[in-house]
C-alpha cells in the first residue's frame, strides 16, 4: 500500500465475526484484518444489486484528484439496517473507513463512514 | 347424489395426500437465517469464523477422498482462486444451500405444497405435499435444488431432498468455506415453528460417495419485524465481480475496468 498523506493506516487488527455480510462474492480481494481512512467527496451511490458501491473522489498528497471505488453489502439488507439511495449524496464530503483491496489498487469494502455533521454509520469503533 | 359428494371430498383429500384434522401451521411473515452463512457452525474452526475467510472450515463427516477434496477448494479459497459459484449471477444456490442463505426467507404453506422463498439469489425451494412420491429414477435427473416431496406430522414439515448435481458440475457448493457435497444426497429435513419468533428444520444429511455417517445440521430462522419488505435480488443488474478463467475475482472500477493489479 502506497503511503499518502490522506491515507491513514489506523487499525491492523479487525474482529473477524463483525466482517459484513457479502451475499454475492466473498471478500477474498479485500485484507480484512486491515482498515484505512480515506477522506473525499462523494461522486455517486450506486444503490445497486448484489452489492452497492459509493464512488468517491479522493485528493491525493499532489493534489490531482483519484476516484476510488467503495463496496458494500446488497441494497436489501443494508435497506433493512436504515440505508437509503439518498444515504450518501453527490457532492457531499465524507470519511470512510474501509477494508482496502491486498494489492493496495484504488477499491475497498466499506467498513463505517462519518458525515460532515459527526453522525456516522457502519462501524467506526474503535477509534483510531 | 350424497354419494357423489362423499367420493368428492374423498377424492380431494387424497388428492392432498392423507392430511389429518390439524389445520397447517402459520408460517407467515418475513424470516432470516440466525448466525452466519457457515453451514455446520457447531464444528466451524476456527469457532468464530465467517465462510469465505481463508483457512475456515467445518468437520462433515467425509470419506478420505472428499475431505481431500474439501481441503483443495480450503486451498484455492486461500490464494483466492476459488470463487463462489453463484458470481456469475446464473445459477440457483441449490440445495442445501438453500436453507444456508443471507438476506431473508418467507416460508409458504399451501395444503399441496410449501415453498421456501429466498431472497437472495433469488431460490425457490419446492415441497410437494400432495401425497406424490419422487419421480422414478428414468425421469429424475440431477438439478441444483433437487426433488422435494413431504407430509406434515402435527405442525411439523417433513420432506425428503434427492437429485441433486452436488459437486458435479463443479457449480454448486454448500456454503464459502468451499463444502461440496455429491449427486447421491439425500436429505431429511424436519422443519416445525420451536416459538412464535423462530423455525427451526433439523437435517439429516446422507451421502454415499461424500459421507462416512450422517451429518445432522440444524438451522433456525428468526421472524423479522411485521412492516418487513422483500426485494428484487438482481444479481445482474450492476455486478463489478466477474470472475477470470483462473478463478480469480476481479473488482471494477467505473470505467468497467479491473482496478486489480493482477488480472489472470
Amino acid at each position: 500500500m502506497k503511503a499518502k498523506a490522506w491515507l491513514a493506516l489506523f487499525a491492523v487488527i479487525v474482529i473477524s465475526g463483525v466482517a459484513p455480510a457479502m451475499a454475492h462474492h466473498a471478500a477474498t480481494m479485500f485484507d480484512t484484518t486491515k482498515v484505512i481512512e480515506i477522506k473525499g467527496t462523494v461522486k455517486e451511490l450506486q444503490w445497486t444489486n448484489p452489492h452497492i458501491w459509493i464512488q468517491i473522489f479522493v485528493e491525493k498528497a499532489d493534489g490531482a484528484r483519484e476516484e476510488w471505488s467503495i463496496e458494500g453489502g446488497g441494497p436489501n439488507s443494508l435497506s433493512r439496517q436504515g440505508w437509503r439511495p439518498t444515504t450518501f449524496k453527490p457532492g457531499e464530503v465524507v470519511t470512510l473507513r474501509v477494508n482496502p483491496m491486498r494489492d493496495g489498487s484504488t477499491a475497498g469494502l466499506f467498513v463505517g463512514a462519518k458525515f460532515s455533521n459527526a453522525t456516522t454509520l457502519g462501524r467506526w469503533d474503535p477509534q483510531p | 347424489m350424497f354419494a357423489g359428494l362423499v367420493v368428492g371430498l374423498a377424492a380431494h383429500y387424497m388428492a392432498y395426500g392423507q392430511r389429518s384434522a390439524t389445520p397447517l401451521p402459520d408460517w407467515s411473515g418475513v424470516w432470516q437465517m440466525v448466525g452466519p452463512t457457515v453451514f455446520d457452525s457447531t464444528t466451524v474452526e476456527p469457532p468464530n469464523g465467517r465462510a469465505g475467510e481463508p483457512g475456515v472450515r467445518e468437520r462433515p463427516p467425509y470419506t478420505d477422498e472428499w475431505e481431500a477434496r474439501y481441503r483443495k477448494n480450503i486451498e484455492g479459497i486461500r490464494s483466492g482462486v476459488f470463487p463462489d459459484p453463484v458470481n456469475t449471477c446464473g445459477t440457483p444456490h441449490g440445495f442445501p444451500r438453500v436453507m444456508n442463505l443471507p438476506d431473508v426467507y418467507e416460508f409458504v404453506v399451501r395444503p399441496e405444497q410449501v415453498w421456501i422463498l429466498g431472497e437472495n439469489g433469488p431460490n425457490i425451494l419446492r415441497i410437494y405435499t400432495d401425497g406424490r412420491k419422487h419421480p422414478a429414477p428414468e425421469d429424475l435427473w440431477p438439478t441444483y435444488t433437487g426433488d422435494s416431496v413431504g407430509h406434515w406430522e402435527g405442525d411439523t414439515l417433513v420432506f425428503d431432498t434427492i437429485g441433486t448435481k452436488g459437486a458435479r458440475d463443479s457449480d454448486v457448493i454448500v456454503d464459502r468455506t468451499g463444502l461440496v457435497l455429491s449427486d447421491q444426497l439425500h436429505t431429511v429435513t424436519r422443519m416445525r415453528k420451536i416459538d412464535e419468533m423462530t423455525i427451526e428444520a433439523q437435517m439429516v444429511l446422507e451421502d454415499s460417495r461424500a459421507l462416512k455417517s450422517p451429518w445432522r445440521i440444524t438451522k433456525r430462522y428468526r421472524k423479522l419485524p411485521a412492516d418487513t419488505r422483500v426485494f428484487d435480488y438482481s444479481c445482474a443488474e450492476n455486478n463489478r465481480n466477474p470472475v477470470t478463467s483462473s478463478g480469480r475475482t476481479l473488482t471494477l472500477g467505473p470505467d468497467g475496468k479491473p482496478v486489480d493489479k493482477v488480472v489472470d
